[in-house]
Parts: structure tokens; C-alpha cells; sequence
């Protein structure tokens, strides 16, 4: 029943079909010069912008359009084989609107650590040990450690957590929260196992039902192989699972006033065909499906966040250029659904 | 109509048949896809028939298809050796050796790139390759065309099949469709996974575990096919001066270096010699390779480290890769008669 209640919520979602005529999407930089940014979140009451400042082993506030570090000195790790990126704290989100939660990308899998941090006041920064509690997914006697936290998302006080550590599972694992603390965090959703395809990557929950909506992204050398996944987040069943054509999804996230979806690929092996898509419900070879319209293309897109003034935030790896750091956060206005 | 009458009536009934086939229409092939495997995606303009079936498996075996007219497909992908050819390297016209293993092709319809390197697209734009390879077959398109041409039966099947004469593209398609009905499921594995919980005897049982969890091997041989169709840098030749660069040579991308793609498990206890470079001859030696971490290189999988597995866990594993992904129904075939 679980499953058709969700295809039924998915395909309420996606029933708005959607024109987006690309003269209608507008964007601007908020902030360039970043290095490698791989977290973007709102704070709730405040509005402010927080950026996950990777490369740089830095959590930013965007302030008066300047980046400003709020949490400095994560470790930083390296990630690929060449291309290569540092990186440092990926995925974020707000619990509350005090509290930032970081999952982070410097250490080697097995140490890497799932943080909660007070947010710290404007004006003032603190370092990144500095954490009021933090957990991490040590090896077992059969299972790698974790690592590569790449996406966080809340949903009242658990928290969910796209792991790139053990890639014979595909972990989304989940924590728990109490009196302000992490009370538990353990393997959730063996999402490969699932789907048969590597990586899950992009996470968010769908505002509507609390489903977990995964972005699978797949092998980074094969195109096309991204998956859209829901699962239950009360048993973690897998309630439905999509095709995308996709190569490399990084963030998927809702505009929760139009119950719109949109996606990042990446496209590792063609990173100028990268870009922000719109999915919505289509019918492929007479199953329920998706499809993924192109909204913007964007040069080596990581993660997304959408304000409720249906702006996304967009951090992009970018391009750099002479002396400058190819890193931005954009600032998209989402196009009107017809 | 032209037979050689020492062929025998075999020949002549069976193109009879073809042909009859052919007067019923081209009707699409309904291709059964053994337990475990997912449904096959068929490309929209090739599709399956049985004539174009049959077509194909006679260009497969026929050794025409050479310049020299000793080799063909088949002759390095050997039914009776797993599709594959038992050996380190195979060998082509004028006794010349390849300078990769030969790939097995079980289930290869399930992977979009072909070839170690993925130079190749789907089993279209594989099969020509190994046919104009100076070192595999060595026969031109040209001379192909004018051969196949030149033969009645096949000039007879190729207007039935594709309303054509014969032409490379139309051999691509063929050895394709033939390629596709060569599938390997409905193993131990995919019994035990139905919820046959005796289908896999204890040792396999272990080894089924340790596959999945504590060796790794799923974090690459995932999936119904037990490959992800991806490109990994697992480090063999490696521990040499000169190793092969294998995807790096297509791509170009620094992290390619020494990938290769993923190969299929199933039927994998037949298809040995293993690897790229076909340097390991026993899934024991594979085994104590990644026990061991592989070879160490700036490209190195992440999912390549020491194992630590224990005797007894490596032993398993063997049990399971030979027991649990060999099928009763293996894809055996038996070489047809060719046209004249």
C-alpha cells in the first residue's frame, strides 16, 4: 500500500507538466572565487546562505555578498584520480535554526565524521573541532568504514546521510537526535543492493509524504546511469525507482512551493553538458517515468538548495580562471510551471 | 539454386527452411531471459528475428569472415570455452596473437561499451572490429561485402532478413542479434536469491557472504550480471615497466589510466585465463591478488586495499564464484552449417 501511496504522491508531484523556455531562467553569481564549494543550506529564520567551502576546509555565511568563514580548519581530503578535487565538509543542513549539521569528505573512510555544530553568531567564527557532537561509521568485521558524506538531510530529528564509503552498498545512513546531540548514527538504506547502481549522492526528502528521494549518481565513467530512488523513511522499503538519463545526479531537491523537482548532474565525463534539470513524470517504453528537462547548463554543479521564494542556490565547481578559483554559488530563479 | 551435393541434403533443407521461415514474415523474437537476469534492452533498429538469429550465428562461426579464411568470432569466443578461447591471447590470421585476453561474450548484450577499453558501443559497433583487425581477422569491409556477395545463401538470407544485399552494417547487425541470445542466468545464485535457500551449499553459502560484504568484490562485479559496465584501475601490470593504459587510451582523462572494464562473473569458473592481460590462470591467484591489495599505482581504485581474508574465507569465495554463478543451462551452441 506504502508503495502505490508513494507512486500516487510521485506522480501527483510530477503531474504538472512543465514548458521551461530557457530565456526565462535567470541567474546570477552570489559569490565566485570558491574552492571546490560542495554544501549548500538556508537557515531557516534568518534566510542566510551557508556554503560548504570544500577545498578550502571551510563553512561560509554568505554575507553582503561575500563569503565569510564561519567554521574553518576541516581536514581536507583528495577525491578522484584526475581530475582530482580537494575536499573538505560537503553536505548541509539546518536542524533547527541553530544548529548546522556537516557530513565531511577529509578524512579516510572509517574516521570520517558526521558533525553538529551551534551556528555560530555573526561576526564570529569557530574552528571545526569545535563541534557540539559528531559521529562517525566505523568498519565492521565485514564492512568498510564510511565515508565521503556527501548529502544531509533533516527530517524532524533524524537525520539522513548519503555515504560514499562502502561501494558494495551504497549506504544512506541515519542519525538521530537528542537534547541537542547526536544520539545514534548507523547504516540505513543498502541502496545499491536496492537499485544494482553505485553511489548515492544526492538526497532530500519529499515535503509532502517524508519519503527519502534519492539521486543515485552511478558509475563516473559510465553516461547516462543516474537513477531517481524514494524509499520509506520509517523502514527504508525502496518505494520507487526511476531511469533518468542522468550521468552524474549530485543534488536533488524540491521547490516545496510549487512541489516541483529538480536535479544536478555533473556529467563527469562531459562536464560542459553538466547542468540544473527539471524532472517530471513521463511515460518510458509504457512504464512510469521520468523526464529530465534542462533548465541551465552549469560547469561542474555539486549541490543545490531552494529557497521558498523559488530561488535555488546552486554551488558550482566551475572553471578557474587565471589566478581565480572557479567556485560560485548561483542564485537561480526557477522557472514559472505552466 | 547452387548446392554442393556433398554438403548433403543438411544444407539444402535448412536453407529450405530459412527460407520458409522467411515467407511466414520477419516476426519479432521473443527472447527468453533466464532467472535472474534483467530484460533486455533490444536496440529499435535491430531488432531480433529468428532469421536474423540464424543469420547472425552463421557469420559468427564462419571462418570466411578472415582474410585467410582460418578465423572467426567464434574462434576466439568458443562456446566450449565460455565464449572466450582458453588462452593468455588469442591468435589471428598468419598465426598472429592479440595483445589483450579474449573477453568472454555471455550476457554482453547487457553492456553498452565493448572491448577491455570501451572503444566500442554496443555489439553493433563491436563486431566489425576483430573482422578488419590486421591482427584478429584482417579482412576489409570491402573485401567483406564482395566475399558474403559472392556466397548464395548468405545473398538469399541477408534480402530475406534486411531486404538488402549483404553489407558490413548488415553483418553488424546480425552477429549482434546472435550475440544477444547468448546468456547465462538461473545459476545456484539466482536460485538461492528466488528463495531456494538450498540451492547454494554451505562453503557457497560462506562465499556468497564474503563476496558481498568483506572482499568487496560487489563494489564492481554488481548487479544481475555481476558487472557495473564501468572502467576500474585495479592495478594489474602494474608491478611492470610498460602497463597497458587501457581506457586512458580512448579517453584521454588522467584517471583512466590502466582501467579496464568490469568483466561478468557468470560462468566465470569456464572463461579463464582472467584479466585484461589474461596473467592469472586460476581464481585462486585472482583471489590472493585482492587479498593483497593489488598493485599499488597513482590510479588505483579506492575499493583496492588489503582484504585480510582468512584461508578458509578465500576458499569460499572460490566455491561460490564457480558453484553459485554456473548455470545447468549454460549457452551451449553448436557451430551451424554455412551457406554456400
Amino acid at each position: 500500500m506504502q508503495k502505490l501511496t508513494c507512486l500516487f504522491s510521485l506522480f501527483t508531484f510530477m503531474i504538472v507538466g512543465s514548458w521551461v523556455a530557457a530565456n526565462e531562467v535567470v541567474s546570477e553569481t552570489v559569490v565566485s572565487g570558491l574552492n571546490n564549494p560542495c554544501g549548500v543550506a538556508i537557515q531557516p529564520k534568518t534566510g542566510h546562505v551557508f556554503v560548504a567551502n570544500s577545498g578550502a576546509g571551510t563553512i561560509c555565511r554568505i554575507e553582503n555578498g561575500k563569503a565569510v568563514p564561519v567554521i574553518t580548519d576541516f581536514p581536507i581530503d583528495v577525491y578522484g584520480k584526475g581530475p582530482k578535487y580537494n575536499i573538505g565538509p560537503l553536505g548541509l543542513a539546518f536542524y533547527g535554526d541553530g544548529h548546522l549539521v556537516v557530513g565531511g569528505g577529509g578524512y579516510k573512510d572509517g574516521e570520517e565524521l558526521l558533525r553538529l555544530y551551534e551556528v555560530p553568531a555573526v561576526g564570529s567564527s569557530i574552528k571545526a573541532d569545535a563541534m557540539v557532537s559528531s559521529m562517525k561509521l566505523a568498519p565492521t568485521e565485514e564492512i568498510k568504514g564510511e565515508g565521503n558524506f556527501y548529502a544531509v538531510a533533516v527530517a524532524g530529528d533524524s537525520v539522513f546521510v548519503s555515504c560514499n564509503g562502502d561501494d558494495t552498498k551504497g549506504w544512506v545512513s541515519k542519525a538521530t537526535i537528542k537534547d541537542g546531540k547526536f544520539s545514534g548514527y548507523a547504516r540505513n538504506i543498502a541502496t545499491k543492493e536496492a537499485v544494482e547502481v553505485d553511489a548515492p549522492v544526492g538526497l532530500t526528502i519529499d515535503p509532502k509524504n517524508g519519503h527519502i528521494v534519492v539521486g543515485q549518481m552511478g558509475e563516473i565513467t559510465v553516461p547516462g546511469d543516474g537513477l531517481l530512488t524514494f524509499y520509506s523513511a520509517g523502514n527504508g522499503e525502496m518505494l520507487a525507482n526511476f531511469e533518468t538519463g542522468l550521468s552524474d545526479i549530485t543534488s536533488v531537491a524540491y521547490d516545496t512551493k510549487s512541489y516541483q523537482m529538480y536535479a544536478l548532474d555533473f556529467n563527469w565525463i562531459d562536464t560542459k553538458a553538466g547542468g540544473l534539470y527539471h524532472l517530471t513524470k513521463a511515460t518510458v517504453d509504457g512504464e512510469p517515468g521520468v523526464e529530465c528537462t534542462k533548465v541551465m547548463a552549469l560547469d561542474k554543479a555539486t549541490a543545490m538548495v531552494i529557497a521558498s521564494d523559488g530561488h535555488a542556490y546552486v554551488t558550482v565547481i566551475g572553471t578557474a580562471e587565471g589566478d581565480q578559483l572557479g567556485g560560485k554559488l548561483l542564485k537561480i530563479k526557477l522557472p514559472e510551471i505552466e | 539454386m547452387k548446392f554442393k551435393l556433398n554438403m548433403g541434403a543438411g544444407v539444402f533443407t535448412g536453407l529450405l527452411v530459412i527460407l520458409a521461415i522467411g515467407a511466414m514474415g520477419n516476426d519479432d523474437f521473443k527472447l527468453e531471459i533466464p532467472k535472474g537476469l534483467k530484460k533486455l534492452k533490444i536496440p529499435r533498429d535491430n531488432r531480433l528475428t529468428l532469421e536474423k538469429i540464424q543469420l547472425g550465428k552463421q557469420l559468427y562461426f564462419d571462418k570466411r569472415l578472415s582474410k585467410d579464411q582460418t578465423i572467426s568470432c567464434a574462434s576466439c569466443h568458443d562456446p566450449n570455452k565460455g565464449w572466450s578461447n582458453g588462452e593468455t591471447f588469442a591468435t589471428g590470421i598468419d598465426g598472429q596473437k592479440g595483445g589483450r585476453n579474449s573477453p568472454t561474450i555471455i550476457n554482453s548484450g547487457y553492456q553498452v561499451f565493448q572491448f577491455w577499453d570501451g572503444r566500442a558501443l554496443h555489439l553493433e559497433g563491436q563486431a566489425l572490429g576483430p573482422i578488419q583487425n590486421p591482427i584478429e581477422m584482417g579482412l576489409s569491409l570491402d573485401e567483406l561485402e564482395k566475399r558474403l556477395n559472392g556466397i548464395e545463401g548468405y545473398v538469399l538470407q541477408f534480402k530475406n532478413v534486411f531486404g538488402n544485399k549483404p553489407n558490413s552494417g548488415d553483418v553488424a547487425k546480425a552477429i549482434a542479434a546472435f550475440e544477444r541470445t547468448v546468456l547465462s542466468g538461473n545459476s545456484p545464485y539466482d536460485q538461492y536469491k528466488d528463495g531456494d535457500t538450498k540451492a547454494l551449499s554451505e562453503a557457497a553459502e560462506r562465499g556468497r557472504r564474503v563476496f558481498f560484504n568483506k572482499a568487496q568484490c560487489s563494489a564492481c562485479h554488481a548487479g544481475s550480471n555481476f558487472t557495473d559496465g564501468a572502467f576500474h584501475n585495479i592495478g594489474i601490470g602494474f608491478d611492470g615497466s610498460s602497463p597497458d593504459l587501457g581506457r586512458f587510451v580512448e579517453t584521454q582523462v588522467e584517471g583512466d589510466k590502466g582501467s579496464f572494464k568490469t568483466p561478468t562473473l557468470r560462468e566465470i569458473a569456464r572463461s579463464g585465463p582472467y584479466m585484461h592481460d589474461g596473467s592469472f590462470k586460476t581464481l585462486e591467484a585472482i583471489v590472493d591478488y585482492y587479498n593483497k591489495g593489488g598493485n599499488a599505482n597513482p590510479q588505483l581504485d579506492e575499493e583496492i586495499f588489503e582484504l585480510n581474508l582468512t584461508d578458509q574465507q578465500k576458499k569460499d569465495l572460490i566455491v561460490f564464484l564457480k558453484e553459485g554463478l554456473s548455470s545447468a543451462n549454460y549457452p551451449t551452441v553448436d557451430p551451424p552449417a554455412l551457406p554456400k
